[in-house]
């Protein structure tokens, strides 16, 4: 049989055959790269924050770093992360290679400079004088810099979707951090790759349909959801 | 009169640019002071730090007795409300916009509501509540940014040209509000004006400022009634000429302000004085048309200064003239660098001073 | 405090909550887990799925596999991020023992590399044993420069250690010959290799586990020309990590499962294992026909190529588990 054929019929079979080891991918894959996400906007807009509201020495080198680092392949990451994670390696104590939190970790570590570089050019191109303003209408200085992320807010939702997209798509970090262990860190993408190893292109394809799905409906969710302005406009005030 | 505000001795200077230079001001509680002087004099410098938002390189500034030091900026900031000259909105409804520094304040919910609607009712903008700020036009943006100050009831508030991009319509509902609020809630304002016909109606004092020093303070009446030799000097001022005036047989008076332009004015003067012809009263025009206006000038467009709906021209009919015109009036009349325009105005628009 | 300190803190408390719930949760309310380092052959195939679920039902412990080649499997272990290693390579297990990370080694299954081609044979090779066929493949090779005749893994796996053995027993040297042009190396997995060799029409060397798995459903139409002969005997072995070297190792739960795999259950699941899917085996139990000594001449091969000092394991590495080599 045509391996895309059956790739797409064993994707639709996949999806309502309440399978739960099935469930289960898609969700440690959403879960992963969504706390991945989270934990990589936590880390990287403070960072962006300073890099696009304060001057400083080094800024343009600071901001090459990052936006070289967006191209890091991921196997690379992996590799290194794995050297870092292993009993062996400096954060070997914490036995966290082969876990959950090693992916989500790494996939965080992966995704930090691709939301950096996002979020630090959104708030740039937001006007300067705007931090007057905030401060003029009695804002404290932390109070102003949040005034200027929220007009920055499109630009930070973009570079989070970003990151997103991409902690979920990659493979190397999640194969050589996570393992690929069935049932307890597998995802998408290392089942992609466990089946066609094991020559089952089948249901290899069917995992990368499903995968492209998900990516796909989160996009249009989040762009319909900005069509409405439910996030920007009348979504809160700003405060 | 007590004085809200006391500038002694200040001096800044961004880099090797001197900006301000020994300023000594004293604002008193209650009135509304005009800065008036040329693009780049100073003014909006001087109102940044009037609203605590920049630091003076040297010299001091007294809020009600106290000295302003980095400790007290944030708190002495809540005493002060600054309209910039660009208009900013938050991107976010208008009511969010006008309840966002009472929100900054902790003001209770009910509190805010009473307050942001009666800030719209006062800019005429009842009902725009939940309309996205950025959607408006450009003048009902700068009657948001002024109810968005005048909300918070502050002791001082700086207005960076408040009428300055703004059709006639809007200017008039803004130098009203400005009016009202200084009577009806005791307001101290300081505006940074370059508009000379704005800044002899509203103030109570104007300080005359250029190249970043006060040159003269005083009452209207005092800085317009003499000829004073600083105002002369502020030609950079728009559509502001000084010129010999001679009465003519039928009554008017004829200003020739040289290279050749004689303006027809309707005040009775001789001698040396200054003109101004307010930039909204001059009617400009592709071919020469027949009208009542006494001061028809034929000239060529030297420059286009884009300001919002607005489009600034500078026309040289042998002296530069400022005119002011909507952006779709521009655009159908199909206008360039070099167009050859006429220029008109009545006799009753130029202001003697 | 700034926002964007308050933002930082909120990082590291969520990082911390991330790492310390994970610590949580496999310390105190997941099952305990036992880390086995493994070849690609034995998970690609399935068998370690099935082992996983038929042990899983009947003990208390998460069985968690990672699949990489021997070389990588034994390393992971010697670090310390594996409990057992299920390896295919005698010369790199015994170092693993003498270098004291391995104990307890037991051989629990064997079968046969095949020497794939394509069904024309264009090298003919077809009734030739291993290093005869290789010896053809050469001179094949040479006269065909321009076209790939040859494909190999070259990622220090089992199966690469075996093709660098034969062709050492041929008479070449690997190194050498693999700079030439119609030898092509993947550095990846046996089923893209297979894949590989499949489009430019070339042998390679498989295990005979993945080759029925791709051709079985029709995706790879290579033959398995050569199969069987003592130089071409695959012998697969469990070892535990030796916790006195290596820390942070579920010793205890590893000595369990090697029990299990050598008992007569664990046997029968790796002796039957899709035998009704493919009618034939993919991997014969070790255990029992070691211990009758037959099947022959099986048993005598396994003995000369996979035994040290006559013994699955020399007394010094049986770490007070006698009972495992009674």
């Amino acid at each position: 049989m045509n391996p895309i054929i059956d790739g797409i019929q064993k994707a639709f079979q996949l999806i309502f055959s309440g399978d739960p080891t099935f469930y289960g991918v898609v969700y440690r894959s959403l879960f992963f790269s969504g706390v991945a996400t989270i934990l990589a906007a936590l880390w990287g807009t403070p960072i962006a924050m300073l890099i696009g509201l304060r001057e400083f020495r080094g800024k343009t080198l600071v901001k090459n770093f990052f936006n070289t680092m967006i191209g890091m392949p991921t196997v690379a990451l992996g590799l290194i992360l794995y050297l870092v994670f292993s009993r062996a390696g400096p954060l070997g104590p914490l036995g966290l290679l082969y876990t959950p939190a090693a992916i989500m970790l790494g996939e965080a570590v992966l995704v930090t400079p691709l939301i950096i570089s996002i979020t630090a050019n959104a708030i740039e191109a937001v006007d300067p004088e705007m931090m007057n303003l905030a401060r003029t209408l009695g804002a404290s200085e932390s109070q102003t810099s949040i005034a200027i992320l929220k007009e920055a807010m499109n630009g930070v939702i973009l570079g989070n979707i970003a990151g997103f997209n991409r902690a979920i798509a990659e493979l190397g970090v999640a194969l050589l951090v996570g393992g690929g262990i069935l049932g307890t860190t597998d995802v998408l993408t290392t089942d992609i790759s466990l089946y066609t190893q094991r020559g089952d292109l089948g249901l290899a394809i069917a995992f990368g349909i499903i995968l492209l799905l998900i990516v796909f409906g989160i996009n249009l969710i989040i762009m319909l959801a900005k069509k409405a302005r439910f996030l920007l406009t009348f979504g809160r005030s700003p405060q | 009169m007590a004085a809200l505000v006391e500038i002694k001795n200040l001096s800044k200077s961004f880099g090797d640019r001197t900006v301000l230079d020994n300023i000594m001001l004293q604002i008193e509680e209650g009135e509304i002071l005009a800065l008036l002087g040329p693009n780049g004099s100073g003014k909006t410098t001087l109102l940044k730090i009037l609203a605590f938002l920049e630091k003076p390189t040297s010299g001091e500034v007294t809020f009600q007795g106290v000295p302003v030091t980095a400790k007290n900026v944030e708190r002495l900031r809540l005493q002060s409300a600054m309209v910039f000259q660009r208009t900013m909105m938050f991107s976010t409804s208008v009511y969010n916009n006008v309840a966002y520094g009472l929100r900054m304040r902790k003001l209770p919910k009910a509190v805010i509501k009473e307050e942001v609607s009666k800030a719209l009712s006062l800019v005429k903008l009842e009902g725009f509540e939940q309309r996205p700020a950025k959607k408006l036009s450009g003048g009902e943006q700068q009657r948001v940014a002024l109810a968005r100050a005048l909300v918070l009831k502050t002791k001082l508030l700086l207005l960076d040209e408040p009428t300055a991009n703004l059709d006639p319509k809007n200017a008039a509902i803004v130098e009203d509000v400005i009016a009202t609020a200084n009577r009806d809630l005791k307001t101290t304002i300081v505006m940074a004006t370059h508009n000379m016909f704005q800044a002899k109606t509203l103030p109570n004092r104007i300080a005359l400022i250029s190249d970043g020093v006060i040159s003269e303070v005083g009452e209207p009446s005092e800085i317009f009634g003499e000829l004073s030799k600083n105002l002369a000097s502020f030609a950079a001022v728009d559509n502001t000429f000084v010129g010999t005036a001679e009465t003519t047989e039928d009554g008017t008076t004829v200003v020739d302000i040289g290279n050749g332009v004689r303006i027809e004015a309707t005040a009775h003067r001789s001698g040396e004085i200054s003109v101004f012809i307010s930039p909204q009263d001059i009617i400009l025009s592709k071919s020469a048309v027949a009208s009542s206006a006494r001061n028809v000038f034929k000239g060529r467009i030297t420059s286009i200064l884009d300001s919002g709906s607005l489009v600034k021209l500078a026309v040289d009919v042998g002296q530069p003239f400022t005119v002011q015109i909507t952006k779709r009036s521009f655009s159908e009349m199909g206008l360039n660098l070099g167009s050859e325009v006429y220029i008109a105005f009545k006799a009753s628009g130029v202001q003697v001073v | 405090m700034k926002a964007w300190q308050k933002i930082l803190i909120a990082a590291a408390l969520a990082t911390v909550i991330v790492i310390a719930g994970t610590i949580v949760y496999f310390d105190y309310f997941a099952r305990r887990r036992l880390r086995i380092s493994t070849t690609t052959s034995l998970y690609d195939t399935g068998l370690l799925d099935e082992i996983k679920s038929t042990y899983e039902a009947t003990h208390n412990i998460d069985i968690h596999i990672i699949s990489a080649g021997t070389g990588i499997a034994l390393q992971q272990a010697s670090a310390g991020d594996a409990d057992i290693v299920l390896v295919h390579a005698p010369s790199q297990e015994l170092t693993f023992l003498e270098n004291g990370y391995g104990v307890c080694r037991k051989i629990i299954a064997y079968n046969y590399f095949t020497i794939v081609g394509p069904s024309a044979d264009p090298a003919r090779i077809t009734g030739e044993n291993a290093t005869e066929a290789l010896k053809k493949i050469f001179a094949y090779g040479r006269e065909h420069s321009d076209q790939t005749i040859w494909v190999s893994r070259g990622d220090n796996s089992g199966t690469f250690s075996k093709e660098t053995s034969l062709w050492t027993a041929a008479g070449y040297n690997q190194t050498e010959i693999s700079s030439e042009s119609w030898y092509a190396t993947t550095g990846a997995g046996m089923a893209n290799t297979l894949n590989v060799a499949n489009q430019k029409g070339a042998y390679t060397l498989s295990d005979i586990g993945t080759y029925l798995s791709l051709y079985k459903p029709g995706t790879i139409q290579l033959k398995s020309i050569i199969a069987g002969g003592k130089s071409l005997l695959n012998v697969y072995s469990v070892m535990a990590v030796n916790p006195a070297k290596v820390s942070n190792v579920s010793f205890n739960d590893a000595i369990d499962f090697i029990k299990w795999l050598v008992s007569d259950t664990g046997q029968q699941v790796i002796d039957n294992y899709a035998v009704a899917e493919y009618s034939q085996h993919l991997f014969y139990g070790a255990v029992q026909a070691l211990k009758n000594g037959s099947p022959q001449p099986d048993v005598s091969w396994i003995q000369s190529y996979a035994y040290f000092n006559d013994t699955e394991c020399p007394a010094q590495w049986r770490d007070d588990h006698p009972e495992l080599y009674s």
